[in-house]
C-alpha cells in the first residue's frame, strides 16, 4: 500500500526511454534499449540505495518499504508480494527486523529462490558484525527486543560497505557477465564513501565521548563508529512507551551526565523527547530513519551525511 | 596457555589425557563439539494464544440469537468464559514445503483447527496447500479470531457459512496471475461439516482475490467467493456465494490506519431433505443473505476503535425475518503481544425483541507466531 514504486521499470530508464522513442521514430531501425539484467527488491530503502551503487545500470532496484516508515511495522500488503514474484534478488536486513511482515509476502510470492537461504535471497545481517546480542535469558518482559541482535546497522558506513560488498558478490553469482562491473562499481563506491567518512569523522572527532539519548535502540552501530556514547533510550524497553517516571529518571541522568541531545528518527513521535528536553535544555534532533526519510536524502551517502550533520550540529 | 584452555585441560585430566589443541601448523578451524544449539535451531516456531472473555447477555442470546459458539451464558448475569488457547507450530518442512499447524484447546475439547503444508517451489505462480484448512471463502473465514478487530464473528457468518469456521480436510490450488496488481485465484476441494450434526461432505470452493493500489497510503482488496457442497443425496446441494471488500488507509510514516471492510454472504439449498423431516420434505430453496460492514480506526500502536453493522436471517426461537445488530469496539494493545477489548452491541430481532450484549476480552500471545497475511 504505502510501498513506493521505486522501480525503474525494466528497459524504461530515462536513456532507454529516449532509445525506445528513437526506435519508434526510425521505424525499428535503432537498436533495442539496454535492459537491466536483474530486478533487485530490498526490504528497506537503505539497502536499495546500496544495491543501486553496486548494481549500476545492470540492475533495476525497488524497495518494499519507504524511508519515512518504521521498518518494524510495514503492512504485509499483497501488492508487495507481486513485487517479489519476479525478483531476481531479495535483500533483507534480517535479525527479525522484518519478521512482522516479510515472511507471509515471501510465501505468497511463489518465488522459490527468495525463500530464506535461497540463492536469490541475501540477508544483509549475514555480512556484518552484529551488536547488542542478548547474553542472558530473554523474554518479552524485556520488550519487543531483537533476540538475534540489533538490526539497525545501516547507520554505520563501515557496515554499509560490508553490505554493499555482499550485494556485489551475490549479484556476480546471479549475473556472472556483470561480475567485473559490480566489482568496479563497488570499488568506486568504496572510494567515494571512504573519502566521505574521513570528512564525517573529522566532524565527529571533537564530539567523541559525548552522551546522547535516542528514542529506540537504533544508534548502537552509529555510536560504535562515531565514538559518541548512549546515555539511554526514551523507551524503557524496546517498543514500550516511556511512562513519566522513566522520563523523570532520564532527566536526572541527563543532568548528571551532561546529555545535550536526544536523537529521534522522524517516524517516531517527539512528545516524550520534548518533555525531557524542556527539563534539561537538551536539543531534540530529528533525523531520517533511512534513505528516503527526507526528500533530499536520495543516496546512502546523503543519508549518513545528514545524520552526521544533524547529530554534530545538535551537540555544538 | 589461555585460561580457558587451562581449565579445560584440568577438567579433561580427570578422564582422558588432555591433548593440546595448538600444533605446529596452528589450530584447526571449527567449533569444539559442534553447535550445542543445533536441536533448538531445528525446532518449529511454537506459539500459544490465549483468549478469555467476560460476557453480558441482556436478552437470552443462546435462545433468540444462536450460532455464536458457546460464548453466551445466562441472561442478565455476567459470566466469564475461557474461549481457547490456540497452539501454533510452524516451520519449513524441506526445500519444497512449509507446514503450519494450529490446534485449539477450549472447554469443548481439543481440535486441530488447521494443519496444512504449502508448496514453496511450484512454477508458473502456482501454489498448493494440502491438509486441513479454513476454506478460502471470504476474508474473515480464513482468519483466526485473534486477528479480528472485533471480538466475535458477525452474525451472518454463523448463520449462513458455518457455526464456527467453514473448514475441513482437502486440497487447495492457488494461482497468482502475472498481472501488475495482486490477483489470486484459489480452487479448493474439501470435506466440510459446517454445523454440528452434519456429516462431512465434499465441497468445492473458488475464490478470486484482487488488490489494487489507490495511492501511496490507500489500497483496496476485492474478493469474490463461491462454494457448492454436496448434501448427501444426488442432485442435492448447498450453494454459497460471497463478496468481500477491504479498504485500508495508512499514511506511510504513521502507525495509525483506517480499515473499512465488509462481506456479503448468499446461501441457497437445492433439493435438500429436512433432517428428521417427513419424506419428501425439503429445506426452503429461497435464497438467503446476510452482510456485515465495519470501520476500525487504529489511532496509534496502542488504541483502536470501530463500529460494525450487520444483518442476518434470524434463527432459534426468534420470529423469522432479519436480525440486525449495531456494535462498537474499543481495543487497547499494551504491546504487540496482548490485547484488552471491550465490545458492546445492540441486537434488534424481528418482532421488536432483542437487547444489549457486551464482551470484555483479554488475549495474550507467547512464543514465535508467524506474521499474518494482510
Amino acid at each position: 500500500m504505502h510501498a513506493p514504486n521505486l522501480l525503474v521499470p525494466l528497459g524504461w530508464a530515462p536513456r532507454a526511454r529516449w532509445g525506445l522513442l528513437a526506435a519508434a521514430g526510425l521505424a525499428l531501425a535503432a537498436p533495442a534499449p539496454a535492459r537491466a539484467a536483474l530486478h533487485v527488491v530490498t526490504t528497506v530503502e537503505g539497502l536499495a540505495a546500496l544495491a543501486r551503487e553496486v548494481g549500476g545500470n545492470r540492475v533495476a532496484v525497488e524497495s518494499l518499504s519507504r524511508g519515512v516508515a518504521d521498518p518494524h511495522f510495514v503492512d504485509a500488503n499483497p501488492m508487495l508480494a507481486v513485487k517479489l514474484r519476479n525478483a531476481d534478488l531479495l535483500v533483507d536486513v534480517g535479525l527479525e527486523l522484518e519478521i512482522g511482515w516479510l515472511p507471509p509476502l515471501v510465501t505468497q510470492s511463489r518465488n522459490p529462490d527468495i525463500q530464506p537461504g535461497g540463492r536469490k535471497r541475501l540477508t544483509a545481517a549475514s555480512a556484518v558484525k552484529v551488536l547488542d546480542l542478548p547474553t542472558g535469558p530473554v523474554d518479552r518482559s524485556m520488550g519487543d527486543l531483537h533476540p538475534q541482535g540489533n538490526p539497525h546497522f545501516l547507520n554505520d558506513p563501515r557496515r554499509g560497505l560490508d553490505v554493499a560488498a555482499a550485494i556485489a558478490d551475490r549479484l556476480a553469482v546471479l549475473d556472472p557477465a556483470g561480475a567485473s562491473a559490480y566489482q568496479s562499481n563497488l570499488a568506486a563506491f568504496r572510494t567515494r564513501l571512504t573519502e566521505a567518512m574521513e570528512g564525517w569523522q573529522h566532524e565527529l572527532e571533537p564530539l567523541r565521548g559525548r552522551k546522547i539519548f535516542t528514542e529506540h535502540r537504533t544508534f548502537t552501530y552509529f555510536l560504535d563508529w562515531s565514538g559518541l556514547v548512549s546515555a539511554g533510550e526514551l523507551e524503557p524497553r524496546p517498543g514500550v512507551p516511556p511512562p513519566p517516571s522513566h522520563l523523570a529518571e532520564l532527566v536526572q541522568v541527563a543532568r548528571q551526565q551532561g546529555v545535550k541531545e536526544i536523537v529521534v528518527e522522524n517516524y517516531y513521535d517527539t512528545k516524550s523527547a520534548e518533555v525531557v528536553a524542556r527539563s534539561t535544555g537538551a536539543k531534540v534532533v530529528q533525523i531520517p530513519g533511512d534513505v528516503g526519510g527526507e526528500p533530499s536524502v536520495r543516496t546512502y551517502a546523503d543519508y549518513v551525511g545528514l545524520v552526521v550533520q544533524r547529530v554534530a550540529e545538535g551537540l555544538r | 596457555m589461555h585460561r580457558g584452555m587451562l581449565a579445560a585441560c584440568a577438567l579433561a585430566a580427570l578422564v582422558p589425557p588432555c591433548v593440546h589443541a595448538q600444533t605446529v601448523e596452528g589450530p584447526a578451524a571449527g567449533a569444539a563439539g559442534g553447535n550445542p544449539l543445533a536441536r533448538l535451531m531445528l525446532m518449529p516456531d511454537v506459539s500459544a494464544i490465549g483468549s478469555f472473555t467476560g460476557v453480558y447477555d441482556g436478552y437470552d442470546v443462546p435462545g433468540l440469537s444462536p450460532d455464536r459458539g458457546d460464548l453466551y451464558g445466562k441472561k442478565g448475569q455476567p459470566t466469564f468464559v475461557f474461549q481457547e488457547v490456540e497452539l501454533g507450530l510452524q516451520a519449513v518442512v524441506d526445500p519444497y514445503f512449509r507446514a503450519d499447524v494450529f490446534a485449539s484447546f477450549s472447554p469443548g475439547g481439543a481440535d486441530v483447527e488447521e494443519a496444512y503444508a504449502t508448496t514453496l517451489a511450484l512454477p508458473a505462480g502456482l501454489q498448493l496447500r494440502a491438509g486441513k484448512f479454513f476454506s478460502p471463502f471470504g476474508r474473515m473465514n480464513q482468519q483466526h479470531p485473534h486477528v479480528w478487530e472485533f471480538l466475535d464473528a458477525p452474525l451472518a457468518r454463523g448463520r449462513l457459512l458455518a457455526e464456527d469456521t467453514l473448514s475441513g480436510p482437502g486440497v487447495v490450488a492457488s494461482w497468482l496471475a502475472p498481472t501488475p496488481w495482486f490477483a489470486q485465484l484459489e480452487l479448493a476441494a474439501q470435506s466440510t461439516a459446517p454445523y454440528s450434526g452434519e456429516d462431512p461432505e465434499l465441497t468445492g470452493v473458488a475464490r478470486l482475490l484482487q488488490y489494487f493500489t489507490l495511492s501511496d497510503a490507500a489500497s483496496v482488496g476485492l474478493g469474490l467467493s463461491g462454494a457448492r457442497r454436496n448434501e448427501g443425496s444426488p442432485g442435492a446441494f448447498r450453494d454459497l456465494g460471497g463478496v468481500d471488500v477491504y479498504l485500508r488507509y495508512r499514511p506511510v510514516s504513521s502507525r495509525a490506519y483506517l480499515a473499512v471492510q465488509g462481506e456479503l454472504y448468499l446461501r441457497k439449498f437445492q433439493d435438500v431433505p429436512v433432517a428428521g423431516g417427513a419424506p419428501g420434505e425439503q429445506l426452503s430453496e429461497r435464497p438467503e443473505h446476510g452482510f456485515w460492514g465495519q470501520a476500525f480506526y487504529r489511532q496509534d500502536a496502542y488504541v483502536g476503535y470501530g463500529v460494525r453493522y450487520e444483518e442476518a436471517p434470524a434463527a432459534g426461537a426468534s420470529a423469522p425475518g432479519t436480525e440486525r445488530r449495531l456494535g462498537g469496539v474499543l481495543d487497547w494493545y499494551p504491546s504487540e503481544f496482548s490485547r484488552v477489548g471491550l465490545q458492546a452491541s445492540y441486537d434488534h430481532l424481528p418482532g421488536g425483541r432483542g437487547g444489549l450484549e457486551a464482551l470484555l476480552h483479554f488475549e495474550f500471545g507467547i512464543g514465535a507466531h508467524g506474521a499474518h497475511p494482510f
